[in-house]
């Protein structure tokens, strides 16, 4: 049992690769601060359009949103950051990895706010309508806020997702927390960075997980 | 006369609110005994204990002379030979009638599946469904579905049973019909426990009528006895408010 | 434009990926079929156990969801692929792409099983244990069927998600479609391996995104 423990929970190995995971840490939440923010927003706007847009319009950003969906986002991932310097755009690492997962979690964020703006019944339209408010205000007054509650658990699980995705911006050699493990790994030729990170990720996202439970909110999120 | 069930000092509490009390009761061969009372009285849950779908904490259910087994197979053996029959009908809603029926005669009384269509087809037509059996449960009106439902219980050709007001979620209309089909049961000699506010259908159907007031059965005897001379208050009470 | 489009590193990189395309699937379908199953059996043991004295089954069942829920795929891959060895356990890439799908996807099956077994009325227990069916068929001839049918759009797509997972296992040297692509576009420094995969996995899951959004409308359980 000691032994297992000196391979996998090293105490030294760990307080040595300590200051290399905080560094890393602090990476992964930078690219979340990208991701989800951006995610929102951009699934918002995404939402808004497939509402207010004619029927055609929004049939084909449906077809959009699926064709963005058919990447796994590690590929987008790998496409952007390593496509666009061939386009003789070099955004930085951080800037073009959250581009990417932003693109690939913005569409189910989008999908999961339209499904909440449709949850309003019409005749919360038409009760705002008859105020004199027009059809933004009425959205931003008063579709939205009720329609956002209605998918607080499924915007949560999705939040979920986002974060987990940031994992990915290790293979494109961004310093995020798995790739700091990895590196700490290599130097010690020791496991323990790599499970702690793991336990990192736990600690990060199970309050999230449990959080997710207690709103009611299932796995049941597109894939 | 032979008790087909027994119920000895059976008693039952919900999280330390009393639901039923220190219940007697008998039903014998072929006799039907109709449980009245207030909603909340404690109905459901003394049928419920029959059966132990729900556990009763104290006292004792006999069945055909022996006391109800606790649990496995033998508890099964007797819950087949107790039909049960829902206010919501609970028909399996992925099943047409005839497979909601021959369900059990298959797959718990191990019959054939030949068989078990036939004892199933059967009962369908003593409920006056035999035309129907293809039909899934939400192709059939209230009423049918409960006929099924009570097919889905004979099927199994049990020795006595367990209605829970049958007809307390039909469209007035549609009661009749199922009505219709209890008393032709009972013409056959079918013993039966039910739970009902048709209180019309308990005295002209029923051998004995059971009040029930605050999971206590307050007075027990033949419906002229129960519904034309009440002796305590709350019956008096609970007969005048209908 | 025409670097994007190089004719001849398209060629180079065709069969690679063609070979790369069989192995995307392969590790997809056994890690569906694997997730699939973990799950369901885990959400009838769950179910099966439930009152019983063995409660407390259900809560580890519970917590196994959690924590592969809140784990990213990629964290678990590299850990049973890097960390294992220093147990003994010598995974190759495929395997470990394998049992880290499978868990992940086990999870997410085990809960969407779950919920669509809690979401069957109590009263379809009653009925069926009340004609002395046994837990297990009531179970199985009831209570399932009647889940299954609310699984099916939320499994569809979790089955497309982690067929799209597939190609984290790039990371550890399984020659699947992105692995291939990337190897040739190492080689060529052109980025038209990666275009020409991204243009194979568009090929592949656009169906089925479509097919797992018609399922939702059809089934809406919103
Ligand atoms: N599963 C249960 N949990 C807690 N209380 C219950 C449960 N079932 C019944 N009760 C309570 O037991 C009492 C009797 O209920 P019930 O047998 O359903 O009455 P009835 O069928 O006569 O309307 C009621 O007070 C009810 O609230
Ligand atoms: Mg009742």
């Amino acid at each position: 049992m000691s032994e297992f423990f000196q391979t996998f929970l090293n105490p030294g190995v760990m307080a040595e690769s300590s200051g290399l995971l905080l560094r890393g840490l602090w990476v992964t939440v930078q690219a979340c601060l990208i991701v989800v923010p951006g995610g929102l927003f951009f699934g918002a706007g995404l939402a808004l359009a497939q509402t207010l847009a004619p029927a055609w319009g929004a049939r084909s950003l449906s077809w959009g949103v699926d064709l963005i969906r058919a990447f796994p986002p590690l590929v987008l991932l790998v496409l952007i950051v390593h496509g666009l310097p061939f386009l003789g755009i070099e955004p930085p690492p951080l800037l073009g990895v959250g581009i990417a997962l932003t693109i690939n979690t913005s569409t189910y964020y989008g999908e999961i706010l339209r499904a909440g703006i449709l949850s309003i019944e019409p005749t919360q339209w038409e009760a705002a309508r008859s105020t004199g408010l027009g059809t933004m205000a009425t959205l931003r007054h008063v579709i939205l806020p009720q329609g956002v509650r209605n998918v607080l658990p499924d915007l949560a699980g999705n939040t979920l997702e986002a974060v987990k995705l940031t994992s990915l911006a290790s293979v494109v050699a961004l310093p995020d927390l798995l790739r700091m493990a990895r590196v700490a790994q290599g130097v010690h030729f020791n496991p323990s960075p790599l499970i702690l990170a793991a336990l990192l990720y736990l600690a990060l996202l199970w309050p999230l997980v449990r959080l997710i439970r207690r709103l009611g909110g299932r796995a049941v999120l597109p894939a | 006369m032979s008790a087909v069930l027994e119920l000895r000092g059976v008693g039952k509490t919900f999280a330390g609110v009393p639901a039923l009390r220190d219940i007697h009761l008998a039903v014998g061969t072929s006799e039907l005994v109709a449980l009245i009372g207030p909603s909340g009285s404690g109905k459901s849950t003394l049928l419920r204990c029959c059966n132990r779908l729900t556990e009763p904490d104290g006292g004792e259910v006999v069945f055909e002379g022996s006391p109800v087994p606790a649990g496995g197979a033998e508890l099964a053996s007797v819950r087949r030979r107790m039909g049960m029959v829902f206010q919501a009908f609970n028909l399996y809603p992925h099943l047409n009638a005839l497979e909601n029926a021959a369900l059990a005669p298959r797959r718990a009384a191990g019959l054939g599946q030949g068989e078990a269509e036939t004892a199933a087809r059967e009962a369908l037509e003593r409920v006056g469904l035999g035309d129907r059996t293809t039909a899934m449960p939400d192709e059939l009106s209230g009423g049918q579905q409960q006929r099924v439902a009570i097919a889905r219980a004979l099927a199994l050709r049990p020795r006595i049973l367990l209605l829970d007001e049958p007809t307390s979620a039909l469209d007035p209309e549609l009661v009749g019909s199922v009505l219709r089909v209890i008393r032709s049961l009972k013409e056959d000699g079918v013993a039966m426990l039910i739970a009902t506010h048709e209180i019309a259908f308990a005295r002209e159907a029923a051998d004995r009528i059971a009040f029930l007031a605050d999971g206590e059965i307050l007075e027990c005897g033949p419906p002229a006895e129960i519904l034309d001379r009440p002796k305590s208050e709350r019956l008096q009470s609970f007969l005048s408010r209908l | 434009m025409r670097i994007f489009f190089d004719a001849e590193v398209l060629a180079a990189a065709w069969p690679g990926i063609c070979s790369g395309i069989g192995v995307t699937l392969g590790l997809a379908l056994t890690s569906i079929a694997a997730g699939v199953a973990l799950g369901l059996v885990l959400a009838t043991v769950r179910a099966l156990l439930r009152g019983a004295p063995l409660r407390p089954v259900g809560g580890l069942i519970a917590a196994y969801a959690d924590v592969f829920r809140a784990m990213p795929p990629l964290v678990l891959l590299v850990v049973l692929y890097f960390a294992a060895p220093f147990a003994g356990i010598e995974l190759s890439g495929f395997m470990a792409a394998f049992v880290a799908l499978g868990l992940v996807l086990g999870a997410s099956a085990e809960e969407i099983f779950w919920a669509g077994i809690t979401s069957v009325n109590r009263g379809q227990w009653e009925a069926a244990l009340s004609t002395g069916l046994s837990r297990g068929e009531a179970f199985r001839r009831v209570v399932l069927p009647q889940a299954v049918r609310l699984t099916i759009p939320p499994l569809t797509n979790r089955a497309i998600a982690t067929g799209k997972n597939t190609a984290l296992a790039s990371v550890v040297a399984v020659p699947e479609v992105l692995n291939q692509a990337a190897s040739v576009q190492a080689q060529t420094a052109s980025p038209a391996p990666l275009l020409l995969a991204a243009g194979v996995y568009v090929a592949l899951f656009l169906p089925l995104v479509r097919i797992g959004r018609w399922l939702e409308t059809r089934f809406h359980i919103r």
